[in-house]
C-alpha cells in the first residue's frame, strides 16, 4: 500500500506549501486587499487550518482511507464516482500553478526569450513522480525541508533591510470588502488542506499527530505571512505588478554588489521543492484514477494527465491572466466546494466498517 | 515500473535537463543578443516624440557602443528599432541605469518610464537620474577610469555615495513608489558632466559622433577611453518631481541636508562657518546621525510637521591655522560651532520646505504619513497640507567622542 510518514506530511506543510504562495499570489492579494493583504491571507490560512484540523480529527477516529469511508457509506460505485470527481478537480487545480510556475521559470531563469519547451522537462519529472505515488511525495518533502528552510531564510534576510513596514498602514484601510475579495479570489492557492484527506489510512496516526501537523502548517503559514509583509513593505503601492514575487524581493540588496545577484542561487534552490509540489495535485489525480480503475497501470493515467497539462500549457501560452481570472474570480466556488465543503462533509461519513464493506475488503 | 523503464526515464530526463539549463530551445540565440547597460531618454525635436539612446557593452578589449533612435513614439518602439536597425536583440536584464534628459522632464516622465515597469525582462532595481544636458550626450562622455560611461555614472550614484550624503540616489522602484503613492512626488539626482584637464590629443572626436547622428539608428564609440580628454560626473544636486514633472532643484547643501534628514545617510561631511574675533572661520565637520525622525500631528486643526534629528559632530579641518593644543583637541567641537551647525541645518531644511511648498512636491511624504497615521483626516487635510503645515525643527548636535 502507498504509505507516507507523518513526518513527511508535516514537512509538506512546513516546507513545500508556503512556496506555491510566493509567486503570483502576493501580487494578486496586493491588487485586491492592498495594504491589508495580511488579513486576507490570514483568513485563508485560518480556514484551511480548520479543514486540516477536521481531517486530522477524522484520522484520529478511523484507520480507514477516504476511499474506504466512501465505500463504507455509499458503496463502491459511489466511491468511484466521488474519486473520479476529485481526480478531475486535482487535474483542474494543477493547471494554474503549472502556468504560474512556467511563467516564473521562463522569466526569471533565462535572459533571452525562452520557448515553452524549456519547461517541458517538468512533465517527465511529473510522470515519474506520479508513478511513485505517495512515497514520492514523502521523499520530496524530506528533501524540501532543508532546501526551503535555507533558501527562504536567505531570501528574506536579504530583503529585510529594504522593507518599510509602515507601508502596511493604515490597518483596515483597504476596507472589509476588499479584504474579503482578496480571500475569496485567493482560494485557488489554498487547496493544500485536501491532501491529508487522501492521506487518511496511508499514514500511521500516532500520539499528538494532529498537533504536529497543525504546528507544521502554522509554521508554513507564518513564513508566508512574513514574506507577504516584507513583500508589501518593499513595493508598497506598486506591489501589484510584481508577479514573480519570490524572485523580486531580494534583488535590491544584491544588484549593485560586486557579487551581483547572488540571491538567484537561493531562488533556483527554492524552485526545486516548488517543482516537486507542483507534481502533488497531479499525483493525487493519478491516485484517484487508480482507485477508480483498479487494474490500471499508473503510468497510463500519469501520462494522460501530464499530456493534458502539457497541451493546456501550449494552448494557454499567452492566456495566463485570462486563466487566472477564470480560476480565481469565476470558479472560486469549485475550490470552495472541493477543498473546504467536501472535507467537512467527510466528518459525517460512516467510520464503522459495515458488513458489506467487510465483504469487499475480504475479496480484495 | 520496471528497472528498464526507470533507466529510460532517467536518461530522457537528463537529456531534457541539459537542454533546460542550456536554453538551446530559446527563441533568441545568445549570440545574437546585445547587453544594454544603460538607456537614455530625451525629448525629440519632433513634437511629442522621444529620442532613446542605449549604451551597449562590447566584448573585452572593444569600446562600448552607443545606439541612438530618434523620433520614437515610445521606449518600446525604440527598443524594437534597435533590433531592426542593427540585427541585434537588445537584452535589458543588465540595464542598471536610466538617464532622462533635462528637457524630457518638463513632461510626465512616467509616460516613458512606465515601459520599464511593464516589462518583466527589465529590472526595476536600475538607477534613475536626470541629466543636465541630454541623456545621449551624457552616455557618450568619456569615463576617466577606462570604464563604461554607465558604470562610471552608476559609481557616482552608488549606495556608498548615498551613505555619505553627497548624492540622493534613487532607483526605479522607489521613484515609481513615490509617483503612484498619495504623495505623487519623488526626487532624482541631477548628473552633470565636468570636463577634466585634457591630456594629449585625440579621443574627443569619437565621443562626439553619436550625438549628431542621423535619424533612425546610429552608433558611436564612447567610454573605455583613458586617452585624450575625460569627463567626471557630478550628482550633488537633486531634482524634485511632482506628478512626474520636474518642479524644483536642490543645490548641493540642500541635498546633503535632505539626505541627513530623510534618507540612508548616517555619516557625512559638511562645512559650517562661524565668526571668531571678527573673522569668518569655516570648519569642516564629520557628522554622524544618531536619530532621525519626522512626525506629523494635528494640533488644534493645524498640521504640525516635526523634524527630530540627533547628530554628533567632530572637527576634521578648519580654514585657519591652529595651535597644536587645538589640533590635539580636534575631537571636541566648540559649542558655538555646534549651534552654528544646528542653525545651518535648520536653514537648509527650511529652504527645502519652501521649495516643496512652492512646487507641490511632497518630498518628505507628509501626505503618506497623514494617510497612514490618520486615514480619517486625510481627505480634510491633504490638499493644503504642504502649505498649511507648521514645521518645527528639533535638531541637536553634540560632540562625537
Amino acid at each position: 500500500m502507498d504509505k507516507i510518514k507523518l513526518r513527511q506530511i508535516c514537512f509538506l506543510f512546513a516546507a513545500m506549501m508556503p512556496l506555491t504562495k510566493l509567486i503570483v499570489y502576493p501580487a494578486m492579494l496586493a491588487y485586491h486587499a492592498k495594504n491589508d493583504l495580511l488579513f486576507s491571507a490570514s483568513a485563508n490560512f485560518l480556514l484551511e487550518g480548520t479543514v486540516i484540523a477536521a481531517v486530522m480529527f477524522l484520522a484520529s477516529r478511523t484507520r480507514l482511507t477516504f476511499y474506504d469511508l466512501l465505500q463504507n457509506t455509499f458503496g463502491t460505485i459511489a466511491a468511484k464516482i466521488v474519486y473520479g470527481a476529485f481526480a478531475l478537480f486535482f487535474l483542474f487545480s494543477a493547471l494554474l500553478p503549472l502556468l504560474e510556475q512556467k511563467g516564473f521559470v521562463l522569466q526569471v531563469f533565462y535572459e533571452n526569450v525562452p520557448s515553452f519547451l524549456s519547461f517541458a522537462p517538468f512533465f517527465a519529472v511529473c510522470v515519474f513522480a506520479c508513478v511513485k505515488g505517495f512515497k514520492g511525495i514523502g521523499r520530496a518533502a524530506d528533501i524540501a525541508l532543508p532546501v526551503t528552510a535555507v533558501s527562504l531564510a536567505v531570501i528574506l534576510l536579504l530583503a529585510f533591510p529594504e522593507a518599510e513596514f509602515s507601508e502596511l498602514l493604515p490597518v483596515g484601510g483597504a476596507g472589509v470588502k476588499n479584504i474579503f475579495t482578496g480571500s475569496l479570489y485567493g482560494l485557488n492557492w489554498f487547496t493544500d488542506c485536501l491532501y491529508p484527506l487522501f492521506f487518511l489510512g496511508h499514514f500511521e496516526y500516532e500520539k499528538h499527530a494532529a498537533k504536529k501537523v497543525l504546528l507544521s502548517y502554522a509554521a508554513g503559514a507564518a513564513a508566508v505571512l512574513l514574506f507577504l509583509a516584507v513583500f508589501y513593505g518593499i513595493f508598497g503601492d506598486i506591489a501589484l505588478r510584481q508577479i514573480n514575487a519570490l524572485a523580486q524581493i531580494s534583488k535590491y540588496t544584491t544588484s549593485f554588489t560586486s557579487l551581483g545577484r547572488i540571491d538567484l542561487l537561493f531562488i533556483f534552490a527554492a524552485a526545486l521543492p516548488l517543482v516537486f509540489y507542483l507534481c502533488v495535485p497531479v499525483q493525487m489525480c493519478v491516485h484517484c484514477v487508480k482507485k477508480v480503475f483498479e487494474k490500471c497501470n499508473p503510468i497510463i493515467p500519469a501520462a494522460i494527465a501530464n499530456a493534458m497539462l502539457l497541451t493546456a500549457g501550449v494552448f494557454l501560452k499567452y492566456s495566463f491572466f485570462e486563466v487566472q481570472i477564470l480560476f480565481t474570480q469565476k470558479l472560486w466556488w469549485v475550490f470552495a466546494f472541493f477543498a473546504y465543503a467536501a472535507p467537512f462533509l467527510c466528518l459525517f461519513l460512516r467510520r464503522k466498517e459495515s458488513g458489506r464493506f467487510e465483504g469487499v475488503k475480504r475479496d480484495e | 515500473m520496471n528497472k528498464f523503464w526507470t533507466r529510460i526515464f532517467l536518461i530522457a530526463a537528463a537529456i531534457l535537463l541539459l537542454l533546460f539549463f542550456s536554453n538551446d530551445f530559446g527563441l533568441i540565440n545568445i549570440q545574437q543578443t546585445t547587453v544594454v547597460t544603460a538607456i537614455g531618454i530625451d525629448r525629440s525635436e519632433e513634437e511629442g516624440k522621444i529620442d532613446v539612446s542605449a549604451q551597449i557593452a562590447m566584448p573585452e578589449g572593444k569600446k562600448a557602443s552607443s545606439v541612438l533612435v530618434q523620433g520614437a513614439e515610445t521606449v518600446g518602439e525604440a527598443i524594437a528599432e534597435f533590433n531592426a536597425k542593427t540585427g541585434w536583440y537588445p537584452t535589458l536584464v543588465h540595464c542598471k541605469l536610466v538617464l532622462i534628459g533635462a528637457e524630457a522632464t518638463g513632461e510626465d516622465v512616467f509616460s516613458s518610464l512606465d515601459y520599464f515597469l511593464r516589462s518583466e525582462f527589465v529590472e526595476d532595481s536600475c538607477l534613475v537620474a536626470v541629466c543636465e544636458k541630454t541623456a545621449a550626450e551624457t552616455l557618450q562622455a568619456d569615463s576617466p577610469i577606462g570604464e563604461l560611461t554607465s558604470t562610471a555614472i552608476a559609481k557616482v550614484l552608488s549606495s556608498q555615495a548615498q551613505k555619505t550624503g553627497q548624492v540622493s540616489v534613487c532607483n526605479l522602484r522607489d521613484f515609481a513608489k513615490g509617483y503612484f503613492s498619495v504623495s505623487e512626488s519623488g526626487f532624482l539626482p541631477l548628473v552633470s558632466i565636468k570636463k577634466e584637464a585634457e591630456e594629449a590629443s585625440s579621443g574627443k572626436d569619437s565621443s562626439q559622433s553619436g550625438s549628431d547622428s542621423q535619424s533612425g539608428g546610429s552608433s558611436s564609440q564612447s567610454g573605455g577611453g583613458g586617452q585624450g580628454s575625460s569627463d567626471v560626473f557630478d550628482a550633488s544636486q537633486t531634482v524634485l518631481f511632482y506628478r512626474g514633472k520636474r518642479t524644483e532643484t536642490l543645490d548641493a547643501d540642500e541635498t546633503l541636508a535632505f539626505n541627513l534628514a530623510d534618507t540612508d545617510t548616517d555619516l557625512a561631511y559638511g562645512d559650517v562657518s562661524v565668526y571668531e574675533n571678527g573673522n569668518k572661520v569655516t570648519y569642516n565637520l564629520k557628522i554622524k546621525i544618531g536619530k532621525k525622525a519626522q512626525k506629523l500631528k494635528i494640533e488644534d486643526g493645524v498640521p504640525v510637521f516635526t523634524f527630530q534629528i540627533r547628530a554628533k559632530a567632530q572637527i576634521t579641518d578648519a580654514d585657519r591655522s591652529a595651535d597644536i593644543v587645538e589640533i590635539a583637541k580636534t575631537a571636541i567641537v566648540p559649542e558655538r560651532v555646534l549651534r552654528a551647525a544646528e542653525e545651518k541645518f535648520k536653514a537648509e531644511l527650511d529652504g527645502i520646505m519652501e521649495k516643496t511648498r512652492s512646487s507641490g512636491c511632497d518630498l518628505f511624504r507628509m501626505k503618506q504619513k497623514l494617510y497612514r497615521s490618520r486615514p480619517k483626516d486625510f481627505e480634510t487635510y491633504k490638499d493644503g497640507l504642504l502649505t498649511n503645515a507648521r514645521v518645527l525643527y528639533d535638531i541637536r548636535f553634540d560632540t562625537l567622542r
